[in-house]
């Protein structure tokens, strides 16, 4: 009897060993295992960190996403303003040009009528004056000239047309000499019948016997003013 | 006696638990649960020593069966999406604070009882 519970004891006693033996190894292990691990390393997290953590950067995607669309719309409502801007400017720029080639500052081409008046050598015909050219050029206005040169020198709203001891004529301080031609761009036919017929200055100065002729030619081309406009007491 | 046995079993497991390879960090929630499961199965023997109405198949049976029955819980919970493996803590938590208490009281008990024996016996040589 005494044999017997002296033998469960030793049982027992093995036993328990053996299960604390058993228990505390895997409690080590366990141990290891949690301090070994990076618990902030995504593919630890539990699933509630990682749903609050998903939620955290939704939030986040959703306001980047809301502030990118605010610039997307501020850059367009930019570019719109900046082509508003190019439009204004390509308009001025326009007005510029049509201004510039008004006052004869541009080259400028176009459909017209070129006179040629030629110096005769006989006595008996008065030579060509300043005021001829005058008459014609005024004629040429009156009839909706546009642009207007003589002997490739503009007609500008300052051009002065003068006789110099009446032997040579000045434009625009320059000597200019026979052939005079007259270049006019405009209505063809406006501008012609402004210089013939009946009181057109073309046809008066042909009666005398002046060699004079008009052409008229689809594309004209007529050189812009060479000098400087100066401007001393316009305001 | 059981407590030199349940020493040398808990170094050699801390021992050899060093040396064992790394589970999985997912795994290792399954592996707590059983742990507590084992601890509460070995308190329970110890009380049972204590009261001496230990039975080393009830024992055995019930180290390994109520691992693996936390174990299957845990997962089965997880399955339900339910925490059924505090449930678990719960009781085995309990239990183990009944089972301490058992053999905290045996022991006061006997110490008590030795201290009133040597009284005694001291108070009859007095006499």
């Amino acid at each position: 009897m005494k044999k017997n519970i002296k033998k469960g004891k030793i049982t027992m006693t093995i036993t328990l060993g053996i299960a604390c033996f058993a228990l505390v190894m895997v409690m080590s292990m366990q141990f290891k295992i949690v301090n070994e691990t990076d618990i902030t390393s995504i593919e630890n997290m539990r699933e509630t960190e990682l749903r609050t953590e998903l939620a955290n950067w939704k939030t986040k995607y959703e306001e980047t996403n809301q502030k990118y669309e605010e610039t997307i719309s501020k850059i367009n409502e930019y570019k719109e303003t900046k082509q508003s801007n190019e439009e204004t400017s390509k308009l001025v720029e326009k007005e510029l040009e049509q201004v510039n080639m008004s006052l004869g500052k541009n080259d400028i081409e176009g459909q017209g009528i070129e006179i040629t008046i030629r110096e005769t050598e006989k006595e008996e015909i008065s030579r060509v004056t300043a005021d001829d050219l005058i008459v014609i050029v005024n004629a040429l206005r009156l009839s909706g000239a546009e642009a207007i040169s003589i002997n490739d020198e503009r007609i500008i709203n300052m051009t002065d047309i003068v006789d110099i001891n009446e032997t040579y004529i000045k434009i625009n301080g320059q000597r200019i000499l026979s052939p005079y031609v007259i270049k006019a761009i405009g209505d063809q036919s406006y501008l012609e019948s402004g210089l013939i017929g009946n009181g057109g200055h073309v046809d008066e100065m042909k009666k005398i016997g002046q060699d004079v002729s008009i052409e008229k030619i689809n594309k004209i081309k007529i050189n812009k003013y060479n000098g400087e406009i100066k401007t001393k007491y316009m305001e | 006696m059981i407590f030199i046995a349940i020493l040398i079993g808990c170094i050699l497991g801390v021992i050899l638990g060093m040396y064992a390879p790394i589970i999985s960090y997912t795994y290792s929630s399954y592996l707590a649960i059983a742990v507590i499961a084992a601890l509460d199965s070995v308190f329970g023997g110890i009380a049972s020593v204590v009261n001496k109405r230990f039975d080393m198949k009830i024992f055995i049976s019930g180290f390994f069966g109520n691992a693996i029955l936390a174990i299957l819980l845990t997962v089965l919970g997880q399955k339900l999406n339910v925490d059924i493996y505090l449930a678990a803590i719960v009781v085995f938590v309990g239990r183990m604070f009944v089972n301490l208490a058992i053999i905290r009281r045996y022991y006061v008990d006997k110490w008590s009882n030795k201290i009133n024996e040597v009284k005694k016996i001291k108070k009859e040589i007095e006499k």
